[in-house]
């Protein structure tokens, strides 16, 4: 997971978020290959030397996963963050937004379409400048107050950023079926 | 020492298998392919000089994926300079260990098909050997890894062709595997603790991370430490158990690609004959000895590898699905701008509906067909407006062309449209409407509308009947049409045919400083209105269940004479409006439009007023009431909503006028055409206008039947 954030929060992040590459994987059940393109076969190729050897391994059937890449980013005119995020097939290919639909959790198609929240959109990066979904932030900054309504603590000093951003995730996590776990909001309220 | 005891234990030659390796898998990402194309076009243009690039991978990190050689948009050198040394890159990443790179791309397909691929791998296999003969290779270990990209960029339909080689030195013979186990179940506890930490130690130091290639040095006291490769003369002068430790992407029971040259290292470098390996792979951010492998390999001396002439033979083209061809992709979805536009618009309505109308029906709204008859200030502003609410199919009918002072109030046209006499406004608005949205299904139609009471001669004939069939074909394949002309009696046959077809028609005139803006009632021919006796002239259309059916445009003509003076600056040609209007008209014309898109009943809805409560009695329609006719006065700054019904005599609708088109079809246009009172003696108005003067007493019963319908709200 990528964290892109002001500098102030950064120094937070690096505690929370053990800098691995977040690798979420998604095996369809049928594996459509309409992107690819009709690929002529290079007539005699095989027979050229040097196209394999005993050593080549002949790997059984590829198991076609579909990889998502997450970033977070701060967004200055809505003032919290966005979850970024995008998908792609193992030779490259970016996945729309009907399949991805079809990889979420079942129960988060229904968070989708239920609640005022949470919308996929389809917009450019911040920073790579390719388009890449997020989940609309213009409704994250009511929900977090509703989230922290009950925490006194919060209610009186404000939230510290390390626990807010476990907050928020715990919930827009939810959307593309990552689960925060416990331990972390408690560590992080100690 | 204890390597070369364990090597000879138990296993004899005969059922040695030979150390086989699972490729390596290559990933372009979408913004590498995005990134060569923008420099295909501005730097390299027809250059098809070899490109140095980068590839990364990582240690695999998932049990059942493996990772692969991954290529971003960081793999091409940044551009600005022509040697660029500096990376686009940081290192230290423990998830991008970079590898060294050549890409060839081509500039033709058949360029592409036509490269000599053996002599290409064999080049590059070529640099490996050389790093490992000079021993840069022990000094910048990534080396190893060096592979190959060919492809070939097709910019205009965003495919990619391209096919990556992974070259790795065969040995001959090749390397025997005596034994491989998970290195958590050959290393012991201790041992198996302490190699974690230390990898743990190495790949989160910035200085080490992206290191791919190590070795581990393990002392009598199970303490394990990782080095670089250089140290591998101080790792034998201690009493160490040695093993040579490299980030393995695969995630199977078999080694990754890399180890392959690694071996060529090791053979020729340091002349070994029995190694033990661990293949590195992670779990979570940290190291994974249940992954991760132990490999104890032999690998006999292999002829020439020593002489340094001879250069050992390479393999390592990336397989396609098990066959050895080129791979394709196409991107046009995410980085064709047109595309990119049409998902644009798509999300503004989607945002619209998500937040504020969740009833939208941006279906219905991207597959409606719109015809609009005309092409001037009130044409322009409405295409415009039906493509901001997502139509994508519009045609649009004029026989004018652009004159000089049109630019200025009908917003498709610009001055070069202007020129040379000036083009055609059908067609200079279709292309203005693709430039703004290049998705939109635009299309221009130049003709003339033939019109009542506008005699024809004999040699016209032949192509006033061509322009009626004309425009009850292009009637007929629309769903919805506007009736934007600028004079009354241009709006006769369209108001007709569509009265036939029951297409939803809206109208909109303008005065100088007043508008109107009305949908047409459904044709007296339709489910929802049964069609009564003919022979019954003075009373109203009747429904089944009481409704009458609202009034077209002109269906205005037999309304009582107290709204003659609103109607009369309507009916008269105008041609000079203040500006203003004109969009205002538009905009509430596509507005009222949608309205009916949305409503349930469609255009057999009633006519709302303003502040009515709704006539259909279910809960409040999202879009709003939906009224039957806009009349506004910029003098006021007002705007009322009137209800007006169908009329029996009128000149358009009426089911006398409607059934007589029907029978007698080109015949009856032609009458109307041709004589000016036909209409008018087929419908009875004349018998009307007759007894409306001479009698005082009919015309006041008809006047209080009228009165009921007319209701008017000033805003």
């Amino acid at each position: 997971m990528c964290v892109l954030v002001p500098a102030e929060v950064c120094s937070a992040l690096h505690l929370m978020f053990k800098p691995h590459k977040l690798l979420l994987i998604f095996f369809p059940q049928d594996s459509n290959e309409e992107e690819m393109c009709a690929v002529e076969e290079e007539a005699g190729f095989c027979e050229i030397e040097g196209a394999a050897d005993n050593a080549t391994l002949v790997q059984s059937k590829h198991h076609e996963a579909h990889f998502y890449d997450f970033h977070i980013v701060y967004s200055s005119s809505f003032r919290v963050p966005v979850l970024y995020f995008r998908a792609y097939c193992s030779d490259g290919r970016p996945l729309l937004l009907n399949d991805i639909e079809k990889d979420l959790p079942a129960c988060s198609s229904k968070v989708l379409l239920e609640t005022k929240w949470s919308f996929i959109t389809l917009e450019e990066h911040p920073f790579l400048n390719r388009p890449w979904y997020k989940l609309h932030p213009c409704g994250t900054s009511e929900w977090m107050k509703l989230l922290c309504l009950g925490d006194e603590v919060a209610a009186k000093n404000g939230l510290a950023i390390e626990l807010y951003l476990v907050s928020w995730f715990s919930v827009v996590g939810q959307v593309v079926g990552l689960k925060t776990p416990l331990e972390m909001v408690k560590s992080q309220r100690n | 020492m204890a390597q070369e005891e364990k090597s000879r234990s138990g296993r004899g030659s005969s059922s040695s298998t030979i150390l086989q390796f699972v490729p390596f898998n290559s990933l372009a990402d979408e913004g590498f392919w995005h990134r060569l194309s923008s420099l295909k076009l501005n730097k390299y243009g027809i250059d098809d000089s070899p490109i140095p690039i980068t590839g990364f991978y990582a240690p695999c990190s998932h049990s059942q994926v493996s990772n692969h050689l991954t290529l971003l948009a960081e793999s091409l050198p940044i551009g600005e300079n022509d040697q660029s040394s500096m990376p686009a890159f940081s290192r230290g990443n423990r998830n991008r260990c970079p590898v060294p790179g050549t890409l060839y791309n081509t500039n033709t397909l058949e360029t592409f098909h036509a490269l000599d691929k053996k002599s290409l791998l064999k080049e590059e296999a070529n640099k490996i050997w050389e790093d490992i003969r000079t021993g840069r290779a022990v000094e910048d270990s990534a080396v190893l890894s060096r592979f190959l990209l060919i492809s070939f960029a097709d910019l205009k339909n965003w495919s990619f062709h391209y096919w990556f080689a992974f070259p790795a030195l065969v040995l001959d013979p090749p390397a025997t595997l005596v034994e491989s186990k998970r290195a958590s179940e050959w290393f012991t506890p201790e041992e198996v603790k302490s190699v974690s930490v230390a990898c743990n130690g190495w790949r989160n130091s910035s200085l080490t991370a992206d290191v791919p290639f190590f070795l581990i040095s393990i002392a009598s006291n199970s303490h394990a430490t990782i080095r670089h490769l250089k140290d591998w003369e101080a790792c034998q002068a201690d009493n160490q158990k040695v093993l040579f430790g490299f980030y393995d992407p695969c995630h199977e029971k078999d080694p990754g690609w890399p180890l392959r040259n690694f071996l060529a290292l090791i053979s020729s470098r340091w002349n070994l004959k029995s190694v033990h390996f661990l293949c590195y792979r992670e779990s979570r951010g940290f190291a994974d000895m249940e992954l991760s492998l132990v490999i104890e390999a032999l690998i006999t001396a292999p002829q020439g590898l020593n002489d340094r002439q001879l250069v050992p033979n390479a393999v390592g083209w990336e397989k396609n699905k098990n066959k050895y061809v080129s791979r394709c992709i196409n991107l046009a979805k995410s980085m064709d701008p047109t595309r990119l536009a049409e998902s644009a618009a798509d999300l503004n309505l989607k945002l619209m509906r998500w937040r504020a109308l969740p009833s939208l029906n941006l279906d219905k709204l991207s597959s409606v067909k719109c015809l609009l008859i005309g092409a001037g200030t009130l044409g322009c502003q409405v295409a415009r407006m039906l493509m901001a609410w997502g139509v994508r199919k519009i045609t649009l009918l004029d026989n004018g062309r652009v004159a000089m002072s049109n630019p200025l109030r009908q917003s498709l046209y610009t001055l070069d449209d202007c020129l040379n006499g000036g083009d055609f406004k059908a067609f200079a608005a279709a292309k203005s409407l693709k430039r703004i949205f290049p998705a939109v299904e635009a299309k221009g139609e130049v003709m003339a509308i033939p019109m009542p009471g506008h005699p024809v001669t004999n040699q016209e004939e032949k192509s006033v009947v061509d322009d009626c069939n004309r425009l009850y074909d292009l009637v007929d394949s629309h769903d919805a049409v506007f009736l934007l002309t600028d004079t009354r009696e241009s709006r006769w046959l369209p108001t007709l045919l569509c009265a036939s077809a029951n297409k939803i028609t809206i109208t909109a005139a303008l005065g100088f400083d007043s508008f109107l803006v009305m949908r047409h009632g459904p044709g007296p021919f339709s489910s929802a209105h049964a069609k009564t006796s003919s022979a019954d002239m003075d009373n109203l259309t009747l429904s089944d269940k009481g409704r009458k059916r609202l009034g077209c445009y002109f269906c205005n003509d037999v309304v009582a004479p107290t709204d003659s003076t609103a109607n009369r600056t309507l009916d008269q040609q105008c041609t000079v409006t203040r500006p203003g209007l004109a969009p205002i008209a538009s905009s509430l014309a596509v507005e009222l439009f949608v309205s009916i898109l949305h409503h349930p009943d469609g255009m057999f809805a009633e006519g709302d007023i303003t502040n009515s409560t709704s006539s259909s009695g279910s809960s409040e329609p999202p879009l709003g009431i939906l009224p039957h006719q806009i009349r506004g006065s910029l003098f006021q700054f007002s705007q009322m909503t009137l209800v007006g019904h169908s009329s029996n005599s009128c000149t358009a609708c009426c089911d006398t006028v409607v059934s007589e088109y029907r029978e007698k079809g080109i015949e009856f246009l032609l009458q109307a055409i041709n004589h000016p009172t036909y209409l008018e003696d087929l419908t009875g108005l004349t018998e009307l206008k007759k007894s409306a003067n001479s009698f005082n007493l009919d015309w006041d019963d008809e006047k209080d039947d009228y009165d009921d319908d007319d209701d008017c709200v000033e805003i």
